[in-house]
Protein backbone atom coordinates (compact mmCIF):
# COMPACT_ATOMS: atom_id res chain seq x y z
CA UNK A 1 0.00 0.00 0.00
CA UNK A 2 1.08 3.61 -0.36
CA UNK A 3 2.13 4.48 3.17
CA UNK A 4 1.49 8.19 2.84
CA UNK A 5 -2.14 9.19 2.29
CA UNK A 6 -3.29 12.73 3.00
CA UNK A 7 -7.08 12.33 2.81
CA UNK A 8 -7.97 8.70 3.36
CA UNK A 9 -11.52 7.49 2.84
CA UNK A 10 -10.98 4.02 4.26
CA UNK A 11 -9.10 2.68 7.24
CA UNK A 12 -7.28 -0.65 7.34
CA UNK A 13 -7.13 -3.31 10.03
CA UNK A 14 -4.32 -5.85 9.68
CA UNK A 15 -4.68 -9.04 11.69
CA UNK A 16 -1.82 -11.45 12.37
CA UNK A 17 -2.42 -14.23 14.79
CA UNK A 18 -2.97 -17.88 15.41
CA UNK A 19 -5.51 -20.29 16.77
CA UNK A 20 -3.17 -21.62 19.43
CA UNK A 21 -5.16 -24.59 20.64
CA UNK A 22 -8.12 -25.78 22.62
CA UNK A 23 -9.16 -27.15 25.97
CA UNK A 24 -11.83 -29.84 25.70
CA UNK A 25 -11.49 -32.10 28.73
CA UNK A 26 -13.61 -34.90 27.27
CA UNK A 27 -12.55 -35.02 23.64
CA UNK A 28 -9.41 -35.66 21.60
CA UNK A 29 -8.36 -35.83 17.91
CA UNK A 30 -9.95 -32.49 17.13
CA UNK A 31 -9.69 -30.14 14.14
CA UNK A 32 -11.12 -26.68 13.75
CA UNK A 33 -12.55 -24.55 10.95
CA UNK A 34 -12.55 -20.77 11.09
CA UNK A 35 -14.13 -18.04 9.00
CA UNK A 36 -14.32 -14.28 9.38
CA UNK A 37 -17.79 -12.69 9.62
CA UNK A 38 -18.07 -8.96 8.94
CA UNK A 39 -20.58 -6.22 8.03
CA UNK A 40 -21.42 -4.71 4.66
CA UNK A 41 -18.95 -1.85 5.02
CA UNK A 42 -15.99 -4.20 5.35
CA UNK A 43 -14.00 -6.03 2.70
CA UNK A 44 -10.91 -8.24 2.95
CA UNK A 45 -8.02 -6.91 0.89
CA UNK A 46 -5.51 -9.71 1.41
CA UNK A 47 -5.12 -12.94 3.31
CA UNK A 48 -7.40 -15.91 3.85
CA UNK A 49 -10.98 -15.56 5.05
CA UNK A 50 -11.38 -19.15 6.10
CA UNK A 51 -9.43 -22.30 6.75
CA UNK A 52 -9.33 -25.82 8.21
CA UNK A 53 -6.64 -26.90 10.65
CA UNK A 54 -4.84 -30.20 11.10
CA UNK A 55 -6.21 -32.93 13.41
CA UNK A 56 -4.53 -32.61 16.80
CA UNK A 57 -4.09 -34.95 19.73
CA UNK A 58 -3.50 -33.96 23.33
CA UNK A 59 0.10 -34.12 24.46
CA UNK A 60 1.51 -36.18 27.29
CA UNK A 61 2.33 -34.73 30.66
CA UNK A 62 0.52 -33.30 33.63
CA UNK A 63 -1.23 -30.49 31.69
CA UNK A 64 -2.03 -32.06 28.33
CA UNK A 65 -2.76 -29.32 25.83
CA UNK A 66 -4.35 -29.66 22.43
CA UNK A 67 -2.25 -27.53 20.07
CA UNK A 68 -3.03 -26.35 16.53
CA UNK A 69 -0.68 -23.36 16.16
CA UNK A 70 -2.83 -22.46 13.13
CA UNK A 71 -1.87 -19.15 11.45
CA UNK A 72 -4.33 -16.31 10.82
CA UNK A 73 -3.35 -13.56 8.39
CA UNK A 74 -5.85 -11.15 6.91
CA UNK A 75 -6.24 -7.44 6.22
CA UNK A 76 -9.59 -5.64 6.02
CA UNK A 77 -10.51 -2.21 4.71
CA UNK A 78 -13.61 -0.39 5.89
CA UNK A 79 -15.42 2.94 6.05
CA UNK A 80 -17.28 2.24 9.30
CA UNK A 81 -16.49 0.37 12.54
CA UNK A 82 -20.03 -1.06 12.51
CA UNK A 83 -19.83 -4.71 11.48
CA UNK A 84 -16.32 -5.07 12.96
CA UNK A 85 -15.02 -8.53 11.95
CA UNK A 86 -15.57 -11.52 14.16
CA UNK A 87 -13.82 -14.85 13.86
CA UNK A 88 -16.26 -17.78 14.00
CA UNK A 89 -14.63 -21.07 14.99
CA UNK A 90 -16.10 -24.58 14.86
CA UNK A 91 -14.38 -27.61 16.34
CA UNK A 92 -15.00 -31.17 15.13
CA UNK A 93 -13.89 -34.58 16.31
CA UNK A 94 -14.73 -38.29 16.07
CA UNK A 95 -17.43 -39.93 18.21
CA UNK A 96 -17.34 -43.51 19.51
CA UNK A 97 -18.36 -44.88 16.11
CA UNK A 98 -15.81 -42.85 14.15
CA UNK A 99 -18.17 -40.26 12.65
CA UNK A 100 -17.19 -36.60 12.47
CA UNK A 101 -19.32 -34.65 14.91
CA UNK A 102 -19.28 -31.03 16.02
CA UNK A 103 -17.72 -30.46 19.43
CA UNK A 104 -18.22 -26.71 19.68
CA UNK A 105 -19.05 -23.42 18.01
CA UNK A 106 -17.82 -20.06 19.17
CA UNK A 107 -17.11 -16.53 17.97
CA UNK A 108 -15.28 -13.45 19.19
CA UNK A 109 -14.71 -9.96 17.81
CA UNK A 110 -11.26 -9.24 16.45
CA UNK A 111 -9.70 -6.82 19.01
CA UNK A 112 -10.32 -3.13 18.34
CA UNK A 113 -6.96 -1.70 19.40
CA UNK A 114 -3.46 -2.14 17.99
CA UNK A 115 -1.22 -4.49 19.90
CA UNK A 116 -1.07 -8.03 21.16
CA UNK A 117 -4.23 -9.65 22.53
CA UNK A 118 -5.16 -13.15 23.67
CA UNK A 119 -8.75 -14.31 23.67
CA UNK A 120 -10.19 -17.47 25.25
CA UNK A 121 -13.40 -18.29 23.39
CA UNK A 122 -15.99 -20.56 25.04
CA UNK A 123 -17.34 -23.27 22.72
CA UNK A 124 -20.93 -24.58 22.82
CA UNK A 125 -23.00 -27.20 21.01
CA UNK A 126 -26.73 -27.05 20.27
CA UNK A 127 -28.72 -29.28 22.63
CA UNK A 128 -31.08 -31.96 21.36
CA UNK A 129 -34.72 -31.09 21.96
CA UNK A 130 -35.66 -34.42 23.54
CA UNK A 131 -34.02 -37.44 25.10
CA UNK A 132 -35.18 -39.63 22.22
CA UNK A 133 -33.51 -37.33 19.73
CA UNK A 134 -30.37 -37.32 21.86
CA UNK A 135 -30.25 -41.12 21.81
CA UNK A 136 -30.95 -41.43 18.07
CA UNK A 137 -28.35 -38.86 17.21
CA UNK A 138 -25.77 -40.67 19.38
CA UNK A 139 -26.62 -43.91 17.56
CA UNK A 140 -26.64 -42.42 14.05
CA UNK A 141 -23.66 -40.10 14.54
CA UNK A 142 -25.65 -37.07 13.37
CA UNK A 143 -25.64 -34.46 16.12
CA UNK A 144 -27.63 -31.22 15.99
CA UNK A 145 -25.56 -28.81 13.91
CA UNK A 146 -25.95 -25.27 12.68
CA UNK A 147 -26.57 -25.21 8.93
CA UNK A 148 -24.32 -22.16 8.59
CA UNK A 149 -21.41 -21.72 11.04
CA UNK A 150 -21.72 -17.92 10.62
CA UNK A 151 -24.93 -18.03 12.69
CA UNK A 152 -22.79 -18.15 15.80
CA UNK A 153 -21.55 -14.62 15.11
CA UNK A 154 -25.06 -13.14 14.99
CA UNK A 155 -27.22 -11.97 17.85
CA UNK A 156 -30.68 -12.39 16.30
CA UNK A 157 -32.60 -15.63 16.48
CA UNK A 158 -30.78 -16.97 19.52
CA UNK A 159 -33.82 -16.79 21.78
CA UNK A 160 -35.00 -20.27 20.90
CA UNK A 161 -31.71 -22.15 20.95
CA UNK A 162 -30.60 -24.30 23.87
CA UNK A 163 -26.89 -24.97 24.02
CA UNK A 164 -24.30 -26.66 26.18
CA UNK A 165 -20.90 -25.04 26.65
CA UNK A 166 -18.14 -27.62 26.89
CA UNK A 167 -14.66 -26.28 26.12
CA UNK A 168 -12.60 -23.26 25.08
CA UNK A 169 -10.37 -22.25 22.18
CA UNK A 170 -7.43 -19.86 22.67
CA UNK A 171 -6.65 -17.36 19.90
CA UNK A 172 -3.88 -14.76 19.96
CA UNK A 173 -3.99 -11.63 17.80
CA UNK A 174 -1.54 -8.92 16.75
CA UNK A 175 -3.47 -5.94 15.39
CA UNK A 176 -2.23 -2.99 13.33
CA UNK A 177 -4.61 -0.25 12.20
CA UNK A 178 -4.02 2.44 9.59
CA UNK A 179 -5.77 5.80 9.25
CA UNK A 180 -8.35 5.25 11.97
CA UNK A 181 -7.15 8.42 13.73
CA UNK A 182 -7.14 10.40 10.46
CA UNK A 183 -10.81 9.55 9.98
CA UNK A 184 -11.56 10.76 13.50
CA UNK A 185 -11.90 7.41 15.26
CA UNK A 186 -10.43 7.11 18.73
CA UNK A 187 -10.03 3.55 19.93
CA UNK A 188 -6.91 3.91 22.07
CA UNK A 189 -7.29 3.80 25.84
CA UNK A 190 -6.27 7.09 27.50
CA UNK A 191 -3.40 5.66 29.63
CA UNK A 192 -1.68 4.35 26.50
CA UNK A 193 -2.14 7.73 24.80
CA UNK A 194 -0.66 9.79 27.64
CA UNK A 195 2.26 7.36 28.02
CA UNK A 196 3.06 7.68 24.31
CA UNK A 197 2.89 11.47 24.45
CA UNK A 198 5.23 11.53 27.45
CA UNK A 199 7.78 9.46 25.52
CA UNK A 200 7.79 11.63 22.37
CA UNK A 201 6.97 15.22 23.35
CA UNK A 202 8.61 16.73 20.25
CA UNK A 203 6.21 15.21 17.70
CA UNK A 204 4.05 17.84 16.06
CA UNK A 205 0.41 16.76 15.66
CA UNK A 206 -1.07 18.13 12.42
CA UNK A 207 -4.80 18.53 13.02
CA UNK B 1 -22.31 15.26 15.71
CA UNK B 2 -20.18 12.82 17.66
CA UNK B 3 -20.38 9.07 17.22
CA UNK B 4 -19.99 6.12 19.56
CA UNK B 5 -19.37 2.49 18.63
CA UNK B 6 -20.01 -0.27 21.15
CA UNK B 7 -18.48 -3.54 19.88
CA UNK B 8 -18.26 -6.56 22.15
CA UNK B 9 -20.18 -9.38 23.74
CA UNK B 10 -22.12 -10.53 26.78
CA UNK B 11 -19.70 -13.26 27.80
CA UNK B 12 -21.69 -15.17 30.42
CA UNK B 13 -22.85 -15.34 34.01
CA UNK B 14 -21.64 -16.98 37.21
CA UNK B 15 -22.64 -17.18 40.85
CA UNK B 16 -26.29 -18.05 40.25
CA UNK B 17 -27.92 -20.90 42.17
CA UNK B 18 -28.56 -22.90 39.01
CA UNK B 19 -27.24 -23.05 35.46
CA UNK B 20 -29.43 -23.26 32.31
CA UNK B 21 -29.59 -19.47 32.14
CA UNK B 22 -30.39 -16.91 29.47
CA UNK B 23 -30.25 -13.14 29.48
CA UNK B 24 -32.57 -10.48 28.08
CA UNK B 25 -30.61 -7.28 27.48
CA UNK B 26 -31.25 -3.80 26.20
CA UNK B 27 -29.48 -0.44 25.89
CA UNK B 28 -31.20 2.73 27.10
CA UNK B 29 -30.07 6.22 26.07
CA UNK B 30 -31.18 9.81 26.58
CA UNK B 31 -33.01 11.97 24.04
CA UNK B 32 -29.88 13.37 22.37
CA UNK B 33 -28.73 9.91 21.19
CA UNK B 34 -29.78 8.33 17.92
CA UNK B 35 -29.16 4.70 17.01
CA UNK B 36 -27.68 4.50 13.50
CA UNK B 37 -27.08 0.75 13.20
CA UNK B 38 -27.33 -2.37 15.31
CA UNK B 39 -29.91 -3.99 17.54
CA UNK B 40 -30.51 -2.18 20.81
CA UNK B 41 -31.98 -5.18 22.59
CA UNK B 42 -31.96 -8.93 22.39
CA UNK B 43 -32.08 -12.24 24.16
CA UNK B 44 -29.26 -14.74 24.43
CA UNK B 45 -29.45 -18.49 23.96
CA UNK B 46 -30.02 -20.77 26.94
CA UNK B 47 -26.74 -22.29 28.08
CA UNK B 48 -26.42 -25.41 30.23
CA UNK B 49 -22.70 -25.74 30.94
CA UNK B 50 -21.18 -29.20 30.81
CA UNK B 51 -18.30 -28.83 33.23
CA UNK B 52 -18.12 -25.36 34.76
CA UNK B 53 -20.58 -23.37 36.85
CA UNK B 54 -20.33 -20.36 34.51
CA UNK B 55 -22.98 -20.14 31.80
CA UNK B 56 -21.42 -18.84 28.55
CA UNK B 57 -23.46 -16.91 26.00
CA UNK B 58 -20.87 -15.03 23.86
CA UNK B 59 -23.72 -12.85 22.61
CA UNK B 60 -22.35 -10.24 20.14
CA UNK B 61 -23.19 -6.56 20.57
CA UNK B 62 -22.48 -4.06 17.77
CA UNK B 63 -24.10 -0.64 18.13
CA UNK B 64 -23.45 2.64 16.33
CA UNK B 65 -24.85 5.79 17.99
CA UNK B 66 -24.74 9.44 16.95
CA UNK B 67 -25.24 12.11 19.58
CA UNK B 68 -25.69 15.84 20.00
CA UNK B 69 -24.98 15.87 23.74
CA UNK B 70 -23.31 14.03 26.59
CA UNK B 71 -26.41 13.56 28.75
CA UNK B 72 -28.15 10.23 28.72
CA UNK B 73 -24.95 8.23 28.09
CA UNK B 74 -25.99 4.66 27.12
CA UNK B 75 -26.80 2.21 29.89
CA UNK B 76 -26.92 -1.54 29.34
CA UNK B 77 -29.61 -3.30 31.40
CA UNK B 78 -29.98 -7.06 31.86
CA UNK B 79 -32.44 -9.63 33.14
CA UNK B 80 -31.04 -13.08 33.87
CA UNK B 81 -33.60 -15.88 33.66
CA UNK B 82 -33.44 -19.57 34.42
CA UNK B 83 -35.15 -22.09 32.14
CA UNK B 84 -35.81 -25.49 33.65
CA UNK B 85 -36.16 -28.82 31.84
CA UNK B 86 -39.92 -28.30 31.46
CA UNK B 87 -39.41 -25.00 29.66
CA UNK B 88 -40.66 -22.78 32.50
CA UNK B 89 -38.80 -19.49 32.96
CA UNK B 90 -37.96 -18.00 36.34
CA UNK B 91 -36.39 -14.61 36.99
CA UNK B 92 -32.94 -14.85 38.55
CA UNK B 93 -31.71 -11.27 38.56
CA UNK B 94 -31.84 -7.72 37.31
CA UNK B 95 -28.75 -5.61 36.72
CA UNK B 96 -27.44 -2.65 34.76
CA UNK B 97 -24.14 -0.98 34.01
CA UNK B 98 -23.16 2.19 32.15
CA UNK B 99 -21.45 1.66 28.83
CA UNK B 100 -17.81 2.77 29.39
CA UNK B 101 -17.06 6.31 28.28
CA UNK B 102 -13.36 5.88 27.47
CA UNK B 103 -12.08 4.23 24.28
CA UNK B 104 -10.52 0.78 24.27
CA UNK B 105 -11.31 -2.65 25.62
CA UNK B 106 -13.17 -3.04 28.90
CA UNK B 107 -13.97 -6.13 30.91
CA UNK B 108 -17.06 -5.46 33.04
CA UNK B 109 -18.69 -7.42 35.82
CA UNK B 110 -22.32 -6.44 36.28
CA UNK B 111 -23.84 -7.33 39.66
CA UNK B 112 -27.45 -8.48 39.79
CA UNK B 113 -30.25 -8.53 42.35
CA UNK B 114 -33.66 -10.09 42.73
CA UNK B 115 -36.74 -8.65 44.45
CA UNK B 116 -37.49 -10.34 47.76
CA UNK B 117 -41.11 -10.97 48.65
CA UNK B 118 -42.74 -11.49 52.03
CA UNK B 119 -41.75 -14.57 54.04
CA UNK B 120 -44.80 -16.44 52.73
CA UNK B 121 -43.77 -15.67 49.17
CA UNK B 122 -40.22 -16.81 49.89
CA UNK B 123 -41.47 -20.08 51.32
CA UNK B 124 -43.68 -20.68 48.30
CA UNK B 125 -40.78 -19.81 46.03
CA UNK B 126 -38.63 -22.49 47.66
CA UNK B 127 -41.13 -25.17 46.69
CA UNK B 128 -42.82 -23.95 43.54
CA UNK B 129 -40.46 -21.39 42.05
CA UNK B 130 -41.56 -18.10 40.55
CA UNK B 131 -41.35 -15.09 42.79
CA UNK B 132 -41.98 -11.34 42.50
CA UNK B 133 -40.92 -9.48 39.36
CA UNK B 134 -40.78 -5.80 38.54
CA UNK B 135 -43.87 -4.45 36.84
CA UNK B 136 -41.91 -2.00 34.75
CA UNK B 137 -38.28 -2.67 33.81
CA UNK B 138 -37.19 1.00 34.06
CA UNK B 139 -36.50 0.55 37.75
CA UNK B 140 -33.52 -1.59 36.71
CA UNK B 141 -31.61 1.42 35.41
CA UNK B 142 -33.18 4.40 37.22
CA UNK B 143 -32.92 5.23 40.87
CA UNK B 144 -36.27 6.98 41.10
CA UNK B 145 -38.69 4.61 42.80
CA UNK B 146 -36.41 2.17 44.54
CA UNK B 147 -37.03 3.03 48.18
CA UNK B 148 -39.95 0.63 48.41
CA UNK B 149 -37.99 -2.35 47.09
CA UNK B 150 -36.44 -5.08 49.22
CA UNK B 151 -33.91 -7.11 47.24
CA UNK B 152 -31.39 -9.94 47.58
CA UNK B 153 -28.07 -10.22 45.74
CA UNK B 154 -27.65 -12.77 42.96
CA UNK B 155 -24.72 -13.64 40.66
CA UNK B 156 -22.67 -11.51 38.25
CA UNK B 157 -22.77 -11.13 34.48
CA UNK B 158 -19.50 -10.70 32.63
CA UNK B 159 -19.25 -8.42 29.59
CA UNK B 160 -16.44 -7.49 27.23
CA UNK B 161 -17.08 -4.14 25.54
CA UNK B 162 -14.86 -2.29 23.10
CA UNK B 163 -15.52 1.43 22.72
CA UNK B 164 -14.63 3.61 19.71
CA UNK B 165 -15.35 7.34 19.86
CA UNK B 166 -15.45 9.68 16.87
CA UNK B 167 -15.23 13.47 16.83
CA UNK B 168 -15.61 13.76 20.60
CA UNK B 169 -12.28 15.60 20.79
CA UNK B 170 -13.41 18.05 18.09
CA UNK B 171 -16.16 19.17 20.43
CA UNK B 172 -13.70 19.55 23.30
CA UNK B 173 -14.73 16.42 25.17
CA UNK B 174 -11.96 14.69 27.11
CA UNK B 175 -12.43 10.95 27.76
Amino acid sequence: YAMATNNPSVFLVMINGQIEGANFPEYDDLYCKYCFVYGNDWAPTSGLEEGISQIACRGQGTQPALVWNFPLEITFKSTNPFGWPQIAVSVYGPDTFGNDVVRGYGAVHVPLTPGKHVRTVPMFVPESTSRLQKFTSWLMGRRPEFTDPKVVAQGEGREVTRVRSQGTVTISFNIVTKDMKKLGYDATPSEALSAAEARTPSLAHPL
Amino acid sequence: MAELHIIGQIVGASGFPRSSLFCKWGVHTGGAWHLLSGLREGQTQVDCPQASDTAFWSHPIDLHYATKGLQGWPKLHLQVWHQDSFGRCELFGYGYCHVPSSPGHHRLRCVTWRPLGSWQEQLAQMFVGGGPQLRSPDVIYTGADRYRLHTVAMGTVELELGIILRHFDKHGVES
